[in-house]
């Protein structure tokens, strides 16, 4: 039986871990309040210029030391940015978790954040967001958030160009220096590790006063249904998104039932109708995208333009005959799926570290493994059905990329 | 960990690695044949084949083969390279008898006409899904520009064309001489009992017969070219670069990949600070593809058009200077670590072990236990990855780029 470890620093901090027995490695997630949904109005691309420009130099290393020390650690890294978060997740050898702890704790708390360097980083900001449009299968699910959320919560955190373009090291530096909200951020880990051993070194190395709480904000409703991007590529590229309850309102297993119906495997009902009886797509899926208070149901399908209207079509039906009925083996695979990826994912010291600091954000706790295995296991056709039932897929945000525009 | 091997009389190669501690198991069906081992008519078989390989035999339709499949859990697909195609299915110990039931009776198809049909439209959604996706095409004309007339050129999805022209029945002749026992090797690995398992590949298997099932493998002599194509709606310049490399079978094997480390990993590598860090190009990387009896560095650079020039100018200078001074032991540390600890992360999960596992059987006959993989790491010298850079010549390159069209 798992124990989860916690414990939380006097200025707010939170740790929280799971160890993970037969496995040499360790896995952490640091959550800053730095997601685009944090960020001041036109600055919601500072979180990208921020995800490089806070690696090149931190302490006492300038920008290729600093890389090259990350890297001596055989660091596997990645920055990403939610609409809450900018998150810094590293895998390694487990040995090396002390020394990998104190180079983020120099990038988050100690960096050297040049002005030159700023430069890059924005150029490069602004490369990325330039490549996302050769990539309309990624932009269109960005897209979809952004008019889906209530803004400021689906508001992209590649920003725009024009704010890339405006924004200043000075603007940007003031914004790392407000990112250290102790009481907001959380330090995820997983894996073959001492608990007490990183406590004493997080102590060490976060035990400083932070700069305040949260500023709290407004969320605007969007109204716009459907936007069409118009571009010369092979496919439409459709992106549809249903309202759900986010996941603290107490239906997440009955909401992954519904999903792992719709999408977990190759029975599953976008993937027969779609694909299997009707050829029109060959990728098609939906998954559940949680925030605290917003969530809904995401869904990507790419055809060919003659076959675009009918695709939306099929899906959109799909998601609306769910509520007419469910059958006994239909549930039992959704189980069977979500119980085994469960499992997977508990040999994968990045993936729980990940999801152990997604429970503490969203629900303020952490669920064990087994705890989520007995959700999945309550599961019955009139549980899921009911709560169907009770929230009805009745409005769509859509957006399409592609040659030629549908019918909504 | 303990490893097992077995041949049946039918020439069915299988390998297990075994690990009681494991909390999963992964299996997968190795089959040796791809997109180099087709003719033009037949091109992207391989790949339609093993998308028909999941519409079910002369008992089970295609939706029966899906929710069987979702019935167990199962984490499971197919991938079709230039040689391999790779049947896979990661599931909790007691599903393994039945998974591995399921696939042993898929791999004899029943290849109907009308799931053919159906799936055809599917097979040519996907080559219009990577018309969007410049990344791929230019990875696939690079290939094909470097190969030339040697087999590993050939695009594994096909053309629309070749896939439109394709029949039912050039499809049964190829599987009947491709997917034969004796070209198959089905490598297991986590938490089970490889004697079990051996029995039912027996009973399943053990009546398939075999064939010859030869591949070509012709030497491939490189002739550097570059081609600049333009692409209207592209947005940045995308350029693949290709150079001959070690094959799968090369002893230098190891040496080489780091060095691909050391010259294009995505972060701290010298593609990285001449390309990526000074904002010349957002992403920029080298990887080592090593193939059987042939291999070749590829690189990818997605950059602005603007600096396209610029950036061929680095890579020409980049690899000038590699030539003439090789690499720096801290360097080849730094790289090193970078491969031990991937190496070590990959082998935590059975499903990431397999196709290591699977592969060093399919091109060298041999088991590499992970203890072993990270000796060979260890073993590489400035020395070795100096004779790699002698031997091979990363000035001569085949370049395709594809950027926006010219007003």
């Amino acid at each position: 039986m798992t124990k989860m470890d916690f414990y939380q620093l006097s200025n707010g901090l939170t740790l929280v871990g799971e160890r993970m027995n037969h496995v040499q490695s360790v896995s952490f997630h640091i959550l800053t309040p730095g997601g685009a949904s944090c960020l001041p109005d036109d600055c919601c691309g500072a979180a990208s210029i921020l995800a490089d420009w806070l690696f090149r130099g931190a302490g006492n290393r300038d920008s290729r030391r600093l890389v090259e020390a990350l890297d001596g650690l055989g660091i596997h890294r990645n920055t990403t940015i939610t609409a809450n978060h900018l998150t810094f997740n590293a895998a390694l050898e487990a040995g090396n978790l002390e020394p990998a702890l104190d180079l983020y704790a120099d990038i988050l708390l100690s960096p050297r954040l040049d002005a030159a360097q700023f430069e890059l980083s924005r150029k490069l900001a602004v490369e990325e967001l330039h490549s996302l449009d050769d990539d309309p299968r990624s932009k269109v699910m960005l897209l979809l958030y952004e008019q889906f959320y209530p803004d400021p919560f689906g508001r992209p955190g590649q920003g725009k160009e024009p704010e890339l373009l405006a924004m200043t090291a000075d603007q940007c530096a003031r914004i790392v220096g407000q990112l250290f909200k102790p009481s907001q951020i959380i330090i995820s880990v997983a894996g073959n590790y001492e608990f007490e051993t990183i406590c004493r070194r997080v102590e060490q190395l976060f035990s400083r006063p932070g700069v305040g709480q949260a500023q709290t904000v407004k969320p605007v409703i969007q109204s716009r249904p459907y936007t069409h991007y118009p571009n010369d590529g092979a496919q439409v590229h459709i992106g549809l998104m249903t309202a759900m309850p986010p996941i603290g309102a107490g239906y997440y297993y009955e909401t992954m039932a519904a999903v792992s119906i719709l999408s977990g495997g190759m029975s599953s009902r976008l993937f027969t109708e779609v694909r299997e009886k009707r050829g029109l797509c060959y990728s098609v899926g939906a998954r559940y995208h949680t925030l605290r208070d917003f969530a809904g149901i995401s869904c990507y399908a790419g055809t060919t333009p003659d076959k675009a209207q009918q695709t939306f079509d099929v899906l959109w039906e799909q998601f609306q005959r769910l509520q007419d009925g469910i059958t006994e083996d239909e549930l039992q695979r959704a189980k069977v799926g979500l119980k085994s990826s469960l499992i997977m994912k508990s040999e994968s010291t990045s993936a729980r570290s990940a999801g152990i600091a997604g429970d503490y954000f969203l629900l303020g706790r952490v669920r064990t493994l087994e705890e989520i295995r007995q959700g999945i296991e309550r599961l019955t056709v009139d549980s899921v059905l009911d709560f169907l039932r009770q929230h009805p897929f009745e409005t769509f945000t859509a957006v399409t990329i592609g040659p030629k525009e549908i019918r909504v | 960990m303990e490893f097992k091997h077995r041949q049946l009389n039918n020439g069915l190669t299988m390998i297990g690695e075994i690990n009681p501690a494991a909390q999963s198991t992964a299996l997968g069906f190795f089959v040796r044949t791809g997109s180099r081992d087709e003719s033009s008519e037949i091109s992207g078989v391989s790949h339609f084949l093993e998308h028909m390989l999941f519409k079910g035999t002369q008992t089970l339709s295609a939706l029966e083969v899906n929710e069987a499949f979702d019935r167990l859990g199962a984490k499971y697909n197919a991938f079709t390279s230039e040689e391999n195609t790779v049947y896979y299915a990661a599931v909790l110990p007691e599903y393994l008898d039945a998974v591995t039931a399921l696939w042993a009776q898929l791999m004899r198809p029943s290849l109907r006409k009308e799931d053919f049909d159906l799936e055809k439209q599917v097979i040519l959604e996907e080559i219009a899904m990577y018309l969007d996706m410049p990344e791929f095409l230019v990875f696939d004309r690079g290939r094909e520009l470097f190969f030339k007339d040697h087999p590993c050129g050939h695009s594994v999805l096909g053309s629309i064309e070749s896939i439109t022209d394709l029949t039912v029945e050039q499809m049964r002749s190829y599987f009947a001489r491709r997917y034969a026992p004796n070209n198959i090797t089905l490598a297991c690995c986590g938490h089970f009992d490889f004697d079990q398992l051996s029995l039912q590949v027996e009973r399943h298997c053990g009546s398939w017969s075999s064939s010859d099932a030869a591949r070509l493998l012709p030497s491939h002599q490189s002739e550097p070219k570059k081609v600049y194509d333009q692409k209207v709606g592209l947005i940045r310049q995308h350029l693949a670069l290709y150079s001959p490399a070690v094959s799968m079978q090369d002893d230098r094997w190891y040496a080489s990949k780091l060095l691909s480390v050391i010259l294009g990993d995505s972060t701290g590598s010298r593609y990285f600070w001449s390309l990526v860090d000074p904002a010349l190009a957002d992403t920029a990387f080298l990887e080592l593809a090593s193939m059987d009896a042939a291999g070749a560095f590829c690189s990818y650079i997605c950059c602005d058009p603007q600096n396209a020039d610029r950036v061929e100018e680095i890579l020409n200078s980049l690899f000038a200077e590699i030539a003439k001074n090789g690499v720096t032991a801290e360097e080849l540390e730094s790289a090193r670590n970078k491969v031990l600890s991937s190496v070590a992360l990959k082998s935590e999960q059975p499903m990431g072990r397999l196709v290591n596992l699977g592969f060093n059987w399919v091109y060298r006959q041999e088991y590499l236990s992970t203890a072993q993989d990270i000796d060979h790491i260890r073993a590489v010298t400035v020395q070795d990855i100096e004779d790699i850079l002698s031997h091979f010549n990363l000035s001569s390159y085949t370049l395709y780029s594809l950027g926006p069209a010219r007003k």
